[in-house]
């Protein structure tokens, strides 16, 4: 099993050139059963990742280009009246596949936001009173352009919340970015991606991730660290048990990709960042200082 | 808007509420515009919170502070009184709130307001007092509990934690009202009390003892140390009336303290029997605004500020404003064998009678004296003519001119104060030095015997007569007419019209007699253990807790508490905040992580294990793979619950000690 798990990052390695952390955060958040949410600028890779990653696990993929002016529709699907049968048919929308891309989500107006991150979160969607059932397993991967750039509605909180991760690529070291340019062109090494894993597989590691053990003692650091951030003045908004628990599924993930069958502290300090960047807002500058800041401060080990 | 963002209204609600509870029981005895004037001030300033006035500026202070002080020059006319300066309080308490803007104002307030609080013991100190202080503290306290912010200011959060400070500061309130020195004034303030009952007062004229018997406010409280004298001899003295006006009865001058009637203050100021005192008793008084004091005859006090007069009374230095205890031990005249002779001046001040008037009284104790009866045959004849023909009745005819002649021939039917009256009139008539007494007869047993409870109802007026060989006498005239208004006291004797026009006749009903006496009983050891513990009973407790009052012990006294207080304090803290104990991996490692902080390498407290045992190879390299190794097992042990992993781990800190304590071996940096 362990083999399998490294080849799948030793794959998407050599598509996604010297990015192995994010690839181990993402790999984490699907097997924990998570969302994840990539913000970074344009050309970063998001897709290349995201691409790879289905095609690794062996996961049906579709991709939807969020724009203003998108409808629920255009995710979820609609009924079409069919003249040869004289009854309504249901056209099934991208949501319906095991790896959905929401690229560049936060272009797309509220409302059809709030349809995807509903799918995200009952793993099924409601269409004219009938409720389907998405495909297992349901695995997104949205990606989002930094706040601040124009036509972009951003998350609320709330939503953010959905996605397990929030992970960013940051631009390539110089190593990797030559690596790049001598290297083969991506998208032929995307085509030569064989999927390592079926799907009776992938349920299996899933699986995997909640008999990783959890000492006491780790529960008692992740405790220290969900209350520092509720009773700390830097933070307006504390963890709320959604995100302790995703903390505690991401950092069983994020051992069991290390080959470990218990949480040590580390994987906590390892899968925070993404797990409680976007759950931790902070009036000055982005959760990233503040994750920082509360790694920094609470004490590993037990008084 | 501009200072409501300062003082959140809530805060200014509990600080309202604080001084209203705070000044409630002074409102009714401050004058009325003092209460109006904190209701302006009040209003204002809610006015000011909800944006719609502004905070008064300099004129307006200054006009109102012209005006309460205008006031209070027109309400009171004098200053170095307690009623004026209470109010004076009151008013600059009020008018704080015309300035209440900052936080740093509540608090100023809120101080104030206790120190109003405690004004109301000046005045009162019941047990209906002391619990409305007690809720006004916890009021003012929790007002000040309020300003913290934050949600503080719920009523129940702010009152929880008040009552909670409260209790608290309990063991601290109790030590210091064991310890702390009992100061007397430093000056007596005239308190103008309305409470205080004049009782008997300087003279007698008719009509004043009927009044006394509608009243059934306690007088005195009696408490007897030893023997207890029977019913029939509880004749609590306090004035002697020797000057007759022909209507009123009254001490006549030079007779007290204050127009110079010789008092003897000091102890040995005047020769006491040889043989002991019959009787030990305490008395306790309720305040009287007047100086003379209450006891049996041939009394003497040790008390300070108590002394004799020369007729056998006892005074007080000042007036008593408050209830007041004094010690007094009594000789029965029956017990005493000598007899000092009665001067001229004596003999004159108690033979004296108006020239003219009365004159059917007059002929008949002519006829008496011509008869050459001795004094007691004489009082004897005048006590059966009283037996024979009198009624003892609370609502006597009123009498004419002649009020001696009145009463004896005329109407008949009286009550104390025309028998005692009317009897020593005739002695003087008939040539025997005679006085009237007034004071209070008899009592009423509370709690089996505890104490002897007198009231306002058994003020009485008797009368002595020189008998030259056994000197002064009792002879109490009323006991001819009606035996059981000595014996029983005035209930028995008057029945019907016993306390007649009281508004509730409490008396007619057994339980609520018994629970008024129940409460006068639990007000009576209120007083005696609380309000009563002064510096000499403070002394003599000390005494019994030490042994021996020295400075020293006084210290331990005080320290031994509050150390163990603190100590306790500090272990609650050491055990609650520390929490469960940590598991013994995290011990163990914590314990290598001091060590290896001794040498110079010190975990940050987010480092983990793995990241720290990194940096302490890069630091220390002769020591890295120890620490690497140590890790791991702590790793395991803490996070793969691995038994076997502590028992490696403490195994590895065993040999890592001494290697730690060696340092770097030679040659390796």
């Amino acid at each position: 099993m362990q083999k399998i798990i490294s080849a799948v990052v030793a794959d998407i390695g050599k598509v996604l050139l010297g990015k192995d952390h994010q690839v181990k955060l993402a790999l984490a958040c699907l097997l924990s059963r998570g969302h994840l949410l990539i913000e970074d600028l344009p050309g970063m890779g998001k897709t290349t990742l995201a691409h790879a990653l289905a095609q690794a696990l062996g996961l049906s993929y579709k991709r939807v280009q969020f724009t203003s002016d998108m409808l629920p529709a255009d995710i979820v699907g609609v009924s079409i009246f069919e003249r040869d049968s004289g009854s309504f048919r249901f056209h099934e929308g991208p949501v319906f596949s095991q790896l959905l891309l929401a690229d560049e989500i936060n272009r797309a107006s509220p409302k059809t936001q709030s349809a995807l991150l509903e799918a995200m979160e009952e793993r099924q969607v409601s269409v004219d009173g009938e409720t389907r059932p998405l495909p297992q397993p349901f695995f997104v991967i949205a990606t989002q352009n930094p706040m601040h750039q124009s036509g972009t509605f951003s998350l609320p909180e709330s939503q953010l919340d959905r996605f397990l991760m929030r992970i960013s690529l940051g631009y390539p070291t110089r190593e990797a970015e030559r690596a790049l340019f001598q290297g083969v062109d991506p998208r032929e090494q995307l085509r030569q991606l064989r999927p390592r894993l079926d799907r009776a597989g992938l349920a299996k590691l899933q699986a995997l991730v909640g008999q990783v053990k959890a000492s006491a003692s780790l529960l008692d650091y992740l405790e220290r660290l969900v209350l520092h951030t509720r009773q700390s003045q830097e933070c307006p908004v504390g963890l709320s048990p959604r995100g302790a628990l995703a903390l505690l599924h991401a950092a069983r993930a994020w051992a069991l990709i290390h080959a470990r069958g218990h949480v040590v502290p580390e994987d906590i300090q390892a899968v925070l960042p993404a797990v409680a960047g976007h759950r931790l807002q902070s009036e000055s500058g982005d959760g990233a200082q503040l994750v920082e800041r509360l790694i920094r401060q609470v004490d590993v080990i037990a008084a | 808007m501009a200072y409501s963002g300062r003082l959140p209204r809530e805060s200014l609600l509990w600080i309202f509420a604080a001084q209203f509870a705070v000044l409630l029981p002074h409102f009714a005895r401050l004058p009325l515009w003092i209460v109006a004037g904190w209701v302006l001030a009040a209003w204002w300033r809610a006015e000011v919170s909800r944006g719609r006035r502004e905070l008064p500026g300099r004129m307006i202070k200054l006009v109102a502070v012209a005006l309460v002080v205008g006031g209070l020059v027109l309400s009171y006319g004098h200053w170095f009184a307690l009623e004026p300066m209470v109010a004076l309080l009151a008013v600059s308490f009020t008018l704080k709130n015309l300035e209440l803007v900052t936080r740093r104002d509540a608090f100023l307030s809120l101080l104030l307001a206790y120190f109003v609080a405690a004004t109301l013991f000046i005045f009162d100190q019941g047990i209906p007092h002391a619990i409305y202080g007690v809720l006004a503290v916890l009021v003012v306290t929790a007002a000040l509990v309020a300003q913290a912010g934050a949600g503080s200011a719920r009523p129940r959060r702010a009152l929880g934690l008040s009552a909670r400070l409260l209790a608290q500061s309990v063991p601290l309130m109790l030590l210091l009202f064991l310890v702390m020195p009992r100061l007397g004034p430093l000056w007596a303030v005239p308190q103008e009390d309305a409470s205080a009952t004049t009782g008997v007062s300087d003279s007698m004229s008719p009509g004043d003892f009927a009044n006394l018997s509608k009243s059934d406010k306690p007088a005195l409280r009696i408490t007897f140390d030893g023997p207890v004298p029977p019913p029939e001899q509880r004749y609590w003295r306090g004035l002697v009336y020797a000057d007759f006006d022909g209507r009123r009865w009254s001490q006549g001058f030079g007779v007290d303290p204050r127009e110079g009637g010789q008092v003897f203050w000091r102890d040995n100021e005047v020769a006491l029997p040889e043989v002991g005192p019959r009787y030990r008793y305490q008395v306790i008084q309720e305040p009287t605004r007047s100086q003379w004091l209450f006891a049996m005859a041939r009394p003497h006090s040790a008390t300070d500020g108590v002394g004799e007069t020369r007729d056998d009374r006892l005074v007080r230095s000042e007036p008593v404003f408050s209830r007041l205890a004094y010690e007094v031990r009594s000789w029965p005249r029956d017990s005493i064998n000598e007899v000092t002779p009665m001067g001229d001046f004596d003999r004159r001040r108690n033979l004296q009678l108006p020239d003219g008037g009365n004159p059917r009284a007059r002929e008949w104790a002519a006829r008496l004296r011509a008869q050459g009866l001795s004094p007691s045959e004489t009082s004897d004849a005048v006590l059966s003519f009283f037996n024979q023909q009198f009624t003892y009745t609370l609502a006597p005819p009123s009498l004419g001119a002649d009020t001696v002649d009145g009463f004896l021939y005329d109407t008949q039917r009286g009550f104390c104060e025309h028998f005692a009256g009317s009897y020593v009139f005739m002695m003087r008539a008939a040539g025997i030095p005679a006085r009237v007494v007034a004071g209070y007869q008899g009592g009423e047993w509370v709690e089996g015997e505890e104490y002897l409870l007198v009231r306002q109802y058994d003020a009485h007026a008797w009368a002595e007569i020189w008998t030259g060989e056994r000197g002064w006498q009792r002879v109490d005239p009323t006991a001819a007419v009606a035996p059981e208004r000595v014996r029983n006291g005035l209930q028995t004797a008057a029945a019907d019209e016993f306390m007649r026009d009281a508004l509730v006749p409490l008396h007619r009903f057994p339980v609520l007699k018994r629970l008024q006496l129940q409460w006068d009983m639990i007000n009576y050891r209120w007083y005696r253990t609380v309000v009563g513990f002064d510096s000499q009973r403070q002394q003599d407790l000390l005494r019994e807790l030490l042994g021996q009052v020295t400075s020293a012990r006084l210290a331990l006294l005080v320290a031994l508490p509050a150390v163990g207080a603190l100590l306790g304090i500090w272990a609650w803290l050491w055990f609650s905040g520390r929490g469960r104990r940590a598991p013994p991996a995290a011990r163990l490692y914590r314990r290598f992580c001091r060590r290896l902080a001794r040498y110079g390498v010190e975990r940050r407290p987010g480092e983990a294990p793995a990241d720290f045992a990194a940096r302490v190879g890069r630091e220390l390299p002769h020591l890295g793979p120890m620490a690497r190794s140590i890790t791991t097992a702590y790793q395991r042990a803490a996070y793969a619950d691995d038994p076997a992993a502590l028992v490696q781990l403490r195994r590895l800190l065993r040999g890592f000690w001494p290697r730690l304590r060696r340092g770097p071996a030679p040659g390796q940096g």
